[in-house]
């Protein structure tokens, strides 16, 4: 494997305001790296500086060994960007759209009409590619965005909360496209608040807030050394807390309150829940660990504004 | 500043655009200036007799051709380029490509230039329909160069009070504020040597007095050695006002 992207106390100031406060991470060519992190956590900053529309200011930033700055076409022209809103051209239909963002690529014309053609049923878009951009679904244009991130053929795709706003189906949809992607070997970059797609996504993620970097590895190895393979939640009064941890806490390898639930997190439930069903608590879940928990457990439980 | 070739394609990029409301514009850009060639030139020029020995629509329309330019080449670079930057986010995904902030701004500005041609060689033909002729074809081929220069000086005006905008209503100022009392004070209507001192001295700071005074020369083909300074004015404002237009510009879509 070789480190594709490499950033070394990266700073990103707006103003007085922090955006990204020093962090240092790797990229290897060929994975899915994964950006997670509650909204102003400084997820989109960090991608913006990759694909040189942000300065930095101050640290390093080296993509594919060229430094990262504004100027810097050499790196856009081997980047691709799905951004998370919608900036279609809505004058042009969505074969337009294709063609103008060819241009700025330097594609050849002929090329270019052969690369539309494919990514179009890529996308499955082809029936739509005389469609104004109005007439497109909140999906469609979604993947619309897809196919004209992959114009440039880019060696590194990078997906700011790809998938906000779509329902089900053309999430699953997006996956899909996404990991073919990767598995033809580009390098995925992705930033999201979803858990549920980045554990479907990443081989690897940071976990980010308030500009720093929490923790960093694969979902699996996060979950497990974290949280453990399990979670029990029990919705109680808060007043009842001595009493349930007393019993329950030695069965568990942590515990934590939020709102009106207790979490007791555990690699291996039974005995915690014959422990539940003796005490006979009925409001109580019990499920796998996920990377939710992780990240609820770091970047805590109540609202982040 | 970071210029490339790809300002040709963010050119292009309005010009596929323009195809499907090219019409409407036509109309747009034509019916005031129409007003005027009609209600001035026709109506109020029938009262003035001759104008420097030919008649008053001869000194009329090179004046509205060239405010024609003004406009058109100004709200396309005011009302145009914010849409596109805020109500678009057409900015964000150009400058995401190998396309710089400044080819982006460049290219608008361009734009912007030439749809002030546009309506510029529009009013020319329908005067040249009315009779009144550009002195020669050679007046014809200059004209044209200079409406370019004219739609970049006010597109990049235009440019530089976008990049400070912080929504639709802020443009009312310059029009209101700068604008309209151009097109009241510059020589459009009448020759400004029966204006008092103080307001001659200001009209020189319009940069629509030194275009229409070029116009109207080259236009009748009347020339005179005073003419450089108005064409100097308007060759380094012009430079001026795209160069802080794309700046500023920059400094706003880069953060």
């Amino acid at each position: 494997m070789k480190t594709i992207i490499s950033a070394r106390s990266l700073c990103k100031k707006y103003g007085a305001f922090v955006a990204v406060d020093g962090i240092s991470f790797d990229i290897e060519e060929g994975e899915c790296f994964g950006f997670l992190g509650p909204n102003g956590a400084g997820k989109t900053s960090t991608v913006r500086m990759i694909h040189c529309v942000s300065p930095l200011t101050s640290g390093t930033l080296t993509v594919q060994g060229l430094a990262a700055h504004v100027d810097n076409r050499a790196v856009k022209q081997q980047t691709g960007v799905i951004p998370q809103e919608i900036t279609l051209d809505n004058d042009l239909t969505v074969r337009e759209n294709l063609q103008v963002h060819a241009h700025f690529f330097a594609i050849p014309r002929r090329e270019a009409r052969r690369r539309i053609d494919g990514l179009l049923q890529f996308v499955e878009l082809e029936k739509r590619r005389d469609s104004k951009i109005d007439q497109l679904s909140t999906g469609m244009k979604r993947r619309l965005l897809i196919a004209r991130a992959l114009l440039n053929q880019p060696r590194i795709l990078i997906a700011d909360e790809p998938t906000t706003g779509l329902d089900p189906q053309a999430r699953h949809m997006i996956w899909q496209r996404l990991r073919q992607l990767k598995d033809q070997g580009a390098t995925l970059i992705l930033t999201t608040q979803y858990m549920e797609e980045a554990q479907q996504l990443c081989d690897r993620i940071v976990i980010m807030h308030q500009g720093r970097i929490l923790k960093e590895g694969a979902p699996a190895r996060l979950i497990a050394a974290e949280i453990g393979r399990e979670v029990t939640e029990i919705r109680a009064a808060a007043d009842q807390d001595e009493t349930l941890i007393a019993e329950l806490g030695p069965l568990a390898r942590g515990h934590e309150r939020a709102g009106d639930t207790l979490y007791f997190y555990c690699d291996d439930g039974r005995p915690l829940m014959k422990k539940v069903l003796e005490l006979d608590l009925p409001a109580t879940v019990h499920r796998p660990a996920s990377l939710e928990d992780v990240f609820l457990k770091l970047t805590g439980r109540s609202l982040v504004e | 500043m970071n210029f490339s070739r790809r300002i040709a394609w963010v050119f292009w990029r309005n010009m596929v655009s323009y195809k499907r409301f090219v019409l409407t514009t036509f109309l747009a850009s034509l019916i005031q200036p129409l007003f005027y060639l009609v209600t001035f030139g026709i109506g109020m020029g029938a009262y003035l007799g001759q104008f420097g020995g030919k008649p008053y629509l001869y000194f009329l329309v090179p004046g509205v051709l060239t405010t024609s330019v003004m406009m058109s080449s100004s709200f396309e670079c005011m009302y145009g380029t914010f849409v596109k930057m805020i109500h678009e986010k057409l900015y964000d995904s150009l400058i995401a490509t190998p396309v710089s902030a400044e080819d982006a701004v460049a290219g608008d500005i361009a734009w912007g230039a030439f749809r002030g041609l546009v309506s510029g060689s529009l009013m020319m033909i329908v005067a040249i329909f009315m009779g009144i002729l550009p002195v020669s074809l050679l007046s014809v081929l200059l004209l044209v160069l200079l409406m370019v220069f004219v739609g970049v000086l006010f597109g990049s005006l235009a440019m530089i009070v976008t990049s400070f905008a912080p929504n639709f209503d802020f443009f009312n100022y310059y029009s209101e504020l700068v604008i309209t009392p151009m097109l009241f004070f510059s020589g459009v209507f009448f020759p400004l040597d029966k204006f008092p001192g103080w307001m001659k001295a200001l009209a020189q700071f319009m940069p629509l007095t030194h275009a229409v005074a070029v116009a109207r020369a080259i236009f009748n083909g009347d020339y005179s050695r005073g003419l450089l300074l108005n064409f100097l004015v308007i060759f380094i404002l012009g430079g001026a006002a795209f160069y802080f237009g794309v700046r500023r510009m920059k400094k706003r879509l880069i953060k």
